[in-house]
């Protein structure tokens, strides 16, 4: 499996956390600020030599400039640097890997321990550096795992694949062509989970990919870092998922729930601005920026009264439904569905795209899944649907409905006003006490955190993961109702999974190479095997295509305006575009035809953007 | 917020440049750690104090790690680049996002390529490099900082606003007839008779040029000489540029204004007497400038000009001392030392005089012996047991006998030379010393020492001591001679150095076009200021695609450095392309060749600082052995709504009009000899005057409706 492979050591030669408060006088030593250092066989000598020199270069830089250092470069190697407080995080890397690309390497990192362990300067007085070492080790190696060297230069989620584009065999053996209707099946279960008011978000995973989730895409990531480690136990011990007990970690496991053994409870840390997402879906928050004027236009009045007889027109934007905004689906489905129903406004759905979304579908679904309170759920959670839409797209004026889910609370909502999210945030941090409690709402990506849980329910390979309030575990009826509104569909969903239709036989990849990455779901497509050996950098062939790939990208980073990018050598020609959305990204194998370098207009690199636009067609990017 | 600054490894600061904003900032950072009543720091040591922890860290990293600093950068986007040149260390740092890494390590390479052209091979010894660069009197360093400080403004401001000096390629004013009279004239009537002067004073000629502000007339070299580098080329032109700025207002003028406005004669009056001590005042002032409260540019730059001002004037007759590369019969020399004659003829147009001094043959030798020297130092450096000491002493034999001929023809004027080569040898060649092993690297390292002090006396000391120099009539009638044969030519020489071509394809809004075998470019002016129009319209919109041009030559570079030759892109509302490619000399295109990749902290793409270009000739004449391989740039930018083909094509055409004048041997090439040969009565085609008629008509109006 790819997600047990050692860490590559370009992506990390080095990674460590230094705290300089322990470091301040004189006589102090260097090692006693090293909270954890990576490798952590390396000599003590030479770990002290890293973090003092680093940390006292980096003191001097953001001294001189007055903000805190960010990158250090050597000649053989850079760093990544993170200041905060008097923490220093410095993630060492290969010089050729963009910028771009480990900076948020680093602060993934830096954010998938606070996801799970809280502040550091708390959980380093709570627990011991040996304990916290182990899971910084997991987060390296779970961040390093899996997939392409494209998905590390993106920083991608890894999705289950949908379109089954793959030309490598032991690939196809293993993830095998998803059936569109099962992605839906997901999106449902996670839609009636949504229905209790405690849980405010949740994704479901099989053997460490991305099926479906509400979540955003950071988020998402942070969820399935334990699914991986899992996962990779499981793998590990055949069948033998039932043994697995409650997490390493598992603080707070489950007491009541009526198997404890598949289902698990952790509890994880929020930022305040996570939160706020959660509990109110932001309809226009900045990088949905293609939808919105549709939704707001549209679908709303119509939505307000709608039930499933309404039947309505296939293009019919429910996607702004319960935690909808955020749903992830594999990269090219979206595509086409973000194309076809965002931007041609009134088009109808593309084949494999937008069904997801249409009635039809749902009727169909209602007898795959064994649900006997499937229709009335369905209906509810339509309605619930509009609901939160028209409340969120009045976000702002109307603060205190969004959680719309009881009567009573609405009520009590409506009279406190704004002042309700400070007060439960007392609750729920009393470390936090000393903030203004008006002040939430500017809540920036601080030190302060929300303590919430995560539940997961395992059925085999297949993870539903829920992020739910902390009271959700003392609440028995909805723990209940969410365990066995799901269970059985889980274990439909997982059936379905693991045994692939048949026939769905593989469209052999042509002789290019493409990439296509949506910046908004942070999911990637590409027709690259997966399995590239560690500390390589692929295959021979692919090397000029991630050499150049990861260029454009840096450069599509950095120049808002680019729009597409041709660049050629001798051997080979790629072709970059980008629109808001994404980046996609194309070279042909096979046809340089030898030239001069001099302008030609017969030069074949020229002729890349129409062949992309054709040939990704079948991928279900349209470039067009 | 900008800054450059040099540090020996001592982190003592040998050399500061820092911008108000700078000085501001760090002024500030110092009042916050200084107790009050405390007399302030002067900038120099707080500076120092400041940067003195990454200094020392540089060189921990170096010993504890083998690796070294190149650059960071912090989350408000200041860049800090380092870069270590043998025992310097060389730091650029940018706070205001006009300058990234890239941008700050060609400063730094740039402000190395300055000392080397000031004090030639004095820079390969740290501990003399050192003196020359920090001399103990302030004032005496004060003067000499404000010199540098004045050639990196003049470099930043250069690179920002002239387009040979953002592709680092010499731009040519194309007038073909004017031309190749004006070669004849420097010929016939300048060198000739200077070489024949009796006032020469053992000087001699060796090249003569005339400059329209950063725009080259006409270039001729005397048949002795030996080529002149593009690097050293653009670097002296940096240095005219410096010495006699273009006033940017004045350049807008019309040429009638000019001819009625004295002010530059005013700016750059001879004071009689400039000698180094009467900076004194203003020098002491230094230390105490008031911190502006404001940065308005305009104000900056006056401010700028001001400084300018304060360094005295050098007395016109005297020569500057400039070391450049030559390559001769008798050897190759990087730094061979010249004396420079810059002789202004009107505001805007200078004459260059490069000349050889006398003795000048000793930095061969110098050069020869410090490489041999080198050369046994790195030997050493890799032996483990005695393998190779069999090899190194038969050279060892041949260095002895060639130093000592060397410095008994110096008759003695060295003890510390002699007395460095007897303890060499009588560790090396007598029987009871450690022979050729690791012990013998302290005694090279000295030896080079001395060969550096010799060169320096003789090239650095005695120069400033004495009045060797072409006699100031002889100057004055060069001048005028000069003069006579340009004056109705004068004003519209003006105009063209800034309407040198322009542009007849239809959606075409600007390209560039570079011969980096000869190290010359060609490309339609662009004027950003309001008082004059250029192709490209004027103001803002020109500000726009001048933004542009500079941000896509870097991105081009880029490209270049991970090894693409090709590259296009869509941007907004325009399409760019960047071609590299390879002709024979009948012009025939040569299959591509992938150029190496270089890594992030490898020397900047360029032509000034570094010379990346004749590397790659280099690299791609290896497959071609038996021809000339020529390299040429093309760079254009089009409207994005014109179809790619129609935009490749009209690059293909592009590439093919230029090229004819560009064969115009107007510059020293790689083959200069063939070319000089041919320089005086060579028939010129008429094609290749076809791209400078016809006014700007389609271009500027299809741009302007966008």
């Amino acid at each position: 499996m790819a997600e047990t492979t050692p860490p590559d050591p370009r992506w990390c030669t080095y990674f460590f956390l230094f705290d300089g408060s322990k470091v301040k006088e004189e006589g102090d030593l260097t090692r006693t600020g090293i909270c954890y250092f990576y490798p952590e066989e390396t000599a003590l000598e030479h770990q002290e030599v890293l973090c003092s020199q680093l940390a006292g270069v980096c003191r001097c830089v953001s001294e001189l400039s007055r903000s805190a250092a960010r990158l250090v470069r050597l000649r053989k190697l850079k760093f990544a640097i993170r200041m905060r407080d008097d923490f220093l995080w410095a993630l060492g890397c290969a010089v050729e890997l963009p910028d771009v690309s480990v900076c948020s390497f680093l602060d993934k990192l830096i954010g998938l321990f606070g996801f799970y362990n809280g502040p550091p300067r708390l959980s380093y007085q709570l627990r011991s550096k040996e304990e916290l070492a182990t899971h910084w080790a997991q987060y390296l190696v779970h961040l390093q795992g899996g997939a392409t060297e494209l998905h590390h230069i993106f920083g991608s989620l890894h999705t289950i694949d949908s379109t089954h584009v793959c030309g490598n065999t032991e690939e196809t053996a293993e993830w095998p062509r998803i059936d569109p209707l099962l992605l839906l099946k997901a999106a449902l279960i996670l839609q009636a989970c949504h229905r209790c008011p405690l849980v405010l978000a949740g994704c479901i995973l099989y053997r460490g990919r991305v099926v479906s989730t509400q979540m955003p895409p950071e988020l998402t990531a942070k969820v399935l870092v334990h699914e991986c480690e899992t996962h990779s136990q499981y793998f590990f011990k055949g069948s033998n998922f039932k043994d697995l007990g409650p997490l390493t970690d598992g603080l707070a496991s489950s007491s009541g729930l009526p198997s404890s053994g598949r289902v698990t409870s952790t509890p994880v840390f929020l930022t305040p601005s996570e939160v706020r997402d959660l509990r109110h879906p932001p309809v226009d928050r900045p990088h949905r920026s293609t939808c919105p004027p549709l939704q707001s236009n549209r679908s709303k009045p119509r939505l307000l009264s709608r039930t499933l007889s309404d039947t309505p027109a296939p293009d019919t934007d429910d996607h702004c439904g319960p935690g909808a905004s955020n749903q992830t689906v594999p990269c090219s489905m979206r595509s086409s569905f973000s194309y076809e129903a965002c931007v041609s406004s009134g088009a109808s759905p593309a084949p494999g795209g937008s069904p997801l979304f249409s009635p039809d579908y749902l009727a169909e679904e209602k007898g795959g899944l064994s649900n006997g309170l499937q229709e009335e759920q369905k209906e509810e959670e339509l309605v619930e649907a509009t609901s939160r839409c028209s409340v969120s797209s009045k976000e702002g004026t109307q603060v205190g409905l969004e959680t719309n889910d009881f009567g009573e609370k609405v009520e009590e909502e409506e009279e406190d006003g704004s002042s309700r999210g400070g007060a439960e945030r007392m609750r729920q941090e009393p470390m936090d006490s000393e903030r203004p409690q008006d002040d939430w709402r500017e809540a920036k990506e601080e030190r302060p955190v929300v303590e919430m849980a995560l539940y997961r329910h395992r059925v085999r390979g297949l993870v539903l993961a829920l992020l739910v309030e902390p009271q959700f575990h003392n609440d028995a009826t909805a723990l209940e109702e969410v365990y066995h509104s799901s269970l059985a569909s889980l274990n439909g969903l997982e059936a379905h999974l693991r045994n692939p239709a048949p026939g769905l036989a593989s469209a052999q990849g042509g002789p290019y190479i493409f990439a296509h990455y949506d910046c908004l779901q942070n999911t990637l497509a590409t027709n690259l095997p997966a399995s590239s050996p560690p500390g390589g950098s692929g295959s021979p062939h692919s090397a000029p295509f991630i050499k150049a790939t990861s260029l454009l990208h840096a450069h599509f980073c950095q120049a808002p305006t680019l729009q597409e990018i041709i660049v050629r050598n001798a051997g080979s020609a790629v072709y970059g575009t980008r629109s808001v959305a994404q980046e996609t990204y194309f070279l042909q194998q096979g046809t340089t035809v030898r030239n001069s370098g001099v302008p030609n207009p017969q030069d074949s690199a020229f002729t890349l953007p129409a062949k992309a636009r054709h040939k990704l067609l079948k991928h279900g990017v349209n470039l067009f | 917020m900008k800054c450059v600054l040099i540090a020996s490894e001592n982190a003592e600061v040998l050399f500061y440049w820092a911008d108000l904003d700078f000085e501001q900032s760090i002024r500030e950072q110092y009042g916050a750690l200084q107790e009050e009543g405390v007399k302030p720091m002067a900038f120099e040591d707080s500076i120092n104090t400041l940067f003195a922890p990454i200094i020392i860290s540089c060189s921990t990293m170096i010993d504890r790690i083998c690796d070294n600093y190149t650059s960071f950068s912090t989350e408000n986007n200041h860049v800090y680049v380092l870069q270590q040149f043998e025992e310097c260390l060389y730091i650029g740092v940018c706070g205001d996002g006009e300058e990234n890494e890239e941008d700050l390590k060609r400063k730094i390479y740039v402000l190395k390529k300055l000392i080397e052209i000031h004090y030639g091979m004095v820079t390969l010894s740290s501990s003399l490099l050192r003196k020359e660069l920090r001399p103990h009197d302030r004032d005496q360093r004060n003067h000499l900082w404000r010199k540098f400080q004045s050639l990196l403004g003049t470099y930043s401001h250069l690179k920002e606003q002239d387009q040979s000096f953002l592709v680092e390629a010499v731009e040519r004013l194309i007038h073909p007839t004017l031309c190749e009279q004006c070669i004849e004239f420097l010929e016939r009537r300048l060198v000739q008779q200077i070489n024949s002067s009796t006032e020469r004073a053992g000087e001699e000629v060796l090249h003569a040029f005339i400059l329209v502000h950063t725009k080259l007339l006409a270039f001729y070299s005397s048949r002795n000489a030996s080529t002149l580098t593009s690097s050293d080329l653009l670097a002296l032109i940096l240095m005219v540029q410096n010495q006699f700025p273009s006033n940017s207002d004045l350049e807008d003028m019309s040429p009638e204004d000019i001819e009625n406005n004295s002010a530059p004669d005013v700016f750059y009056t001879p004071e009689p007497s400039p000698t180094s001590k009467d900076s004194g005042p203003s020098g002491a002032e230094q230390d105490y400038t008031p911190v502006f409260q404001f940065v308005d540019p305009d104000i900056q730059m006056a401010e700028d000009s001001l400084q300018t001002l304060e360094v005295p004037p050098p007395d016109p007759s005297m020569p500057s001392r400039v070391f450049l590369e030559v390559t001769s019969k008798d050897g190759f020399c990087p730094m061979m030392p010249h004396s420079m004659y810059c002789l202004t003829l009107w505001p805007g147009i200078t004459l260059v005089l490069l000349t050889k001094v006398p003795n000048s043959q000793l930095a061969t030798s110098v050069y020869f012996f410090l490489d041999s020297f080198s050369q046994l130092e790195r030997r050493l450096n890799e032996v483990q047991d005695g393998t190779s000491v069999s090899r190194s002493q038969h050279s060892l034999h041949d260095l002895r006998n060639k130093l000592d001929k060397f410095i008994r023809a110096l008759s003695s004027s060295d003890i510390q030379l002699q007395n460095a080569w007897a303890e060499f040898k009588s560790k090396v060649f007598s029987r009871s010393g450690p022979g050729v092993s690791r012990e013998l690297l302290p005694c090279c390292k000295n030896m080079k020492t001395c060969l550096c002090g010799v060169y320096r006396h003789y090239f650095l000391v005695e120069t400033t001591r004495s009045s060797q120099r072409l006699s100031s009539s002889l100057q004055e009638r060069a001048q005028q001679s000069v003069q006579e044969k340009l004056l109705d030519w004068k004003d519209f020489l003006l105009v063209k150095s800034k309407r040198n071509i322009t542009m007849e394809f239809p959606g075409l809004i600007h390209f560039m076009y570079v011969d980096r075998t000869a190290g010359q470019m060609i490309a339609p002016s662009i004027n950003v200021t309001d008082r004059s129009t250029s192709e490209l319209g004027k103001g803002p919109l020109a500000h726009f695609v001048k933004n542009k041009v500079w941000s896509f030559v870097e991105m081009a570079r880029r490209y270049l450095q991970k090894g693409y030759t090709t590259v296009t892109l869509r941007d907004g509302d325009y399409y760019l392309c960047y071609f590299l490619w390879f002709e024979n000399e009948t012009g025939y295109k040569l299959e591509v060749l992938d150029p190496p990749t270089l890594r992030d902290y490898s020397a900047p793409i360029g032509m000034l600082a570094s010379d990346y270009y004749r590397k790659l000739l280099r690299y791609y004449s290896k497959s071609h052995n038996a021809e000339v391989v020529k390299c040429y740039e093309l760079l254009s930018v089009h409207l994005g709504v014109i179809p790619t083909e129609y935009i490749l094509q009209h690059c293909c055409q592009l590439a093919r009009k230029l090229w004819e004048p560009s064969r115009i041997p107007l510059l020293p090439t790689y083959d200069f000899s063939l070319c000089r040969s041919k320089a005086v009565g060579r028939p010129y085609k008429e094609g290749a005057s076809r791209v400078n008629c016809r006014g700007p008509h389609f271009t500027r109006e299809s741009h302007l409706s966008q």
